[in-house]
């Protein structure tokens, strides 16, 4: 829900409590813009509740600056099931937090391979982008180095997110065909799901398989002298609990997302 | 005598063989006793949560749930393992909706998991349980003189905070202070290699393990120092490849932090699996494994 308050300031102890609303305004979570009016009340502020406007209403009546406070307007939420689905997930919920400062495009490594920037991502979602964001090959560039999750100063989850978009591309098969990371990964998880253990090797030769036979060529000096130390095992290692394994997979898979 | 449970991780038995086996290597000399977690299976690292979110945190969750069962610390020498398993448990914590799932997915496999067990890096454990003054103790093949940049990579102090400062950590550096070497300064020292999408996207990841490489050869470091599998295994087999792409010249060994300890500590270098190394550290380090006679004990003991 999107709500508009009209907010009335009061001096506190040592101030006008005008400069110290603003800050605190503009740096609650659920207000998307404060502006000064003239009249009656002082400021107006645009909020997002996500749940209850009268719960952000509550909350600014707490702050000691406040006079009085009157609800101008509230309008229903455009619908953005694409929004909600994130937030569905472990970790998308930290899309709603975001203040789109860029704090996490400026830390990130793989940005110029990106066709969006995490912040632009955010903003995509936001605004229902469905999909173009789960065609694009951001979230599978994203090498989880976690850099842009610890200097969020909105503790946006951004490697999480990261991977729930790469988890509903795949759901939805949208999955990008330029990039082959989602390529690896699925074989990846075919060699956990017969061996419940990484086969290197075996991992290797499929993904080159499924993507481009001849870039396996331009590997093979990294190959061969890995197996020449020992570092490449030729067998696979299969733990006793694959049954279990199966098990799990076979429950997950019916009761369904996450 | 120290008893935590042990996962090793799928690298440690083949692209990492030299961290499991030095690890192995230098655990009686610190007082410390790993068991390995009987049948433990991958821990999912990064695909698996990038293609299924749910299987990924029940899968790694069965890890959790044999470990429960010893009542130790689960310690593990992977970086990438350890943000895995952390992060499942933290899921677990955080989503009782995920968790409701996890459970009834683990009952249909026989297996309960309640949340108790606290996952940790061997890095961590050492530096934390053991202790630096307890090695300086114990050092007896002090590596004087020897330049080494300490290579933190991601996913040690990332995400979760705590351990060490996640955008400038100093423990690794403290570290190989105690050992009597000498950290270089390492401005990216927490930067990424590149992880697992050195497979997928090679071009990206050489132009990470390139900068690296540059970082740490233009502070005049000898060697790398690596707490991770992927890391080492990305700056040393992927060092040539990056050597013909830039035109540089680079030929930094790159060890892991086990390996050195193991060195100081007068463990003999068969035993730490030096000569699995792809950019031979033999020239370096010559100097202190000649040394190493007065440590038969140690290493008989081994």
């Amino acid at each position: 829900m999107k709500a508009y308050f009209m907010i009335k300031i009061k001096a506190i102890d040592g101030g006008d409590g005008y400069t110290k609303a603003l800050r605190e305004l503009e740096a609650m979570p659920e207000v998307e813009a404060v502006e000064p009016v003239s009249g009656e009340y002082d400021l107006v502020a645009r909020v997002e509740a996500p749940i209850r406007v009268i719960l952000v209403a509550n909350k600014i009546m707490d702050k000691e600056w406040v006079e009085g406070l009157h609800i101008l307007k509230i309008e229903p939420a455009e619908p953005n099931p694409f929004l909600d689905e994130v937030c569905s997930l472990p970790g998308g919920e930290s899309v709603r937090w975001c203040i789109q400062c860029g704090t996490c495009s400026g830390s990130c490594p793989n940005i110029a391979k990106m066709d969006y920037s995490p912040r632009k991502t955010i903003a995509m979602i936001r605004a229902g982008r469905r999909y173009d964001v789960l065609t694009s090959n951001s979230m599978w560039v994203c090498a989880s180095c976690y850099l842009c999750t610890v200097r969020c100063p909105r503790g946006v989850k951004l490697t999480e997110l990261m991977h729930c978009l790469e988890c509903l591309a795949v759901r939805h098969n949208l999955t990008n065909g330029r990039t082959p990371t989602a390529v690896m990964y699925r074989t990846f998880v075919d060699s956990i799901k017969s061996n419940g253990r990484i086969y290197e090797l075996g991992l290797m030769m499929k993904f080159y398989l499924r993507t481009s036979p001849f870039a396996a060529l331009k590997m093979l000096p990294v190959g061969l002298k890995l197996l020449s130390h020992g570092r490449m095992p030729l067998k696979a290692r299969k733990i006793k609990g694959t049954g279990q394994l199966k098990a799990i997979m076979r429950t997950a898979q019916a009761l369904g997302g996450a | 005598m120290r008893y935590y449970s042990y996962f090793p991780g799928c690298s440690l038995e083949a692209t990492a063989l030299a961290y499991g086996l030095s690890t192995r290597a230098i655990t009686s000399a610190l007082d410390m006793e790993l068991i390995e977690l009987d049948d433990w299976n991958c821990c999912g690292s990064t695909p698996y949560g990038s293609i299924n979110e749910l299987e990924s945190v029940s899968i790694a969750t069965r890890n959790l749930a044999l470990a429960e069962k010893t009542g130790l610390d689960l310690v593990t020498p992977c970086s990438s393992c350890y943000t895995t398993l952390n992060r499942a448990n933290s899921y677990l914590r955080q989503y009782p909706e995920l968790k409701g799932k996890v459970d009834e997915i683990l009952a249909s496999a026989g297996l309960d998991y309640r949340g108790g067990v606290k996952v940790r890096h061997l890095f961590e454990v050492i530096y934390n349980d053991i202790g630096l003054k307890t090695i300086e103790s114990k050092v007896v093949n002090q590596l004087g003189g020897l330049k080494v940049a300490a290579y933190y990579g991601c996913q040690l102090v990332r995400p979760e905070p705590g351990f060490d400062n996640p955008n400038n950590p100093q423990s690794l550096d403290r570290f190989i202070a105690s050992l009597g070497a000498e950290p270089v300064p390492f401005p990216l020292k927490d930067h990424c290699c590149g992880g697992s999408l050195v497979i997928p996207e090679l071009d990206l990841a050489l132009g990470l393990i390139h900068q690296l490489l540059e970082s740490a050869a233009s502070n005049g470091a000898q060697c790398i120092l690596t707490v991770c599998p992927l890391c080492q295994t990305n700056l040393d087999a992927y060092q040539d490849m990056v050597n013909s792409r830039f035109r540089t010249r680079y030929n930094l060994p790159v060890l892991f932090f086990t390996q050195l300890l193991g060195l100081a500590l007068g463990v003999e270098s068969k035993a730490l699996a030096l000569d699995k190394s792809i950019i031979s550290a033999e020239r370096i380090l010559a100097p202190f494994t000649m040394v190493a006679e007065p440590a038969t004990e140690t290493s008989r003991r081994v």
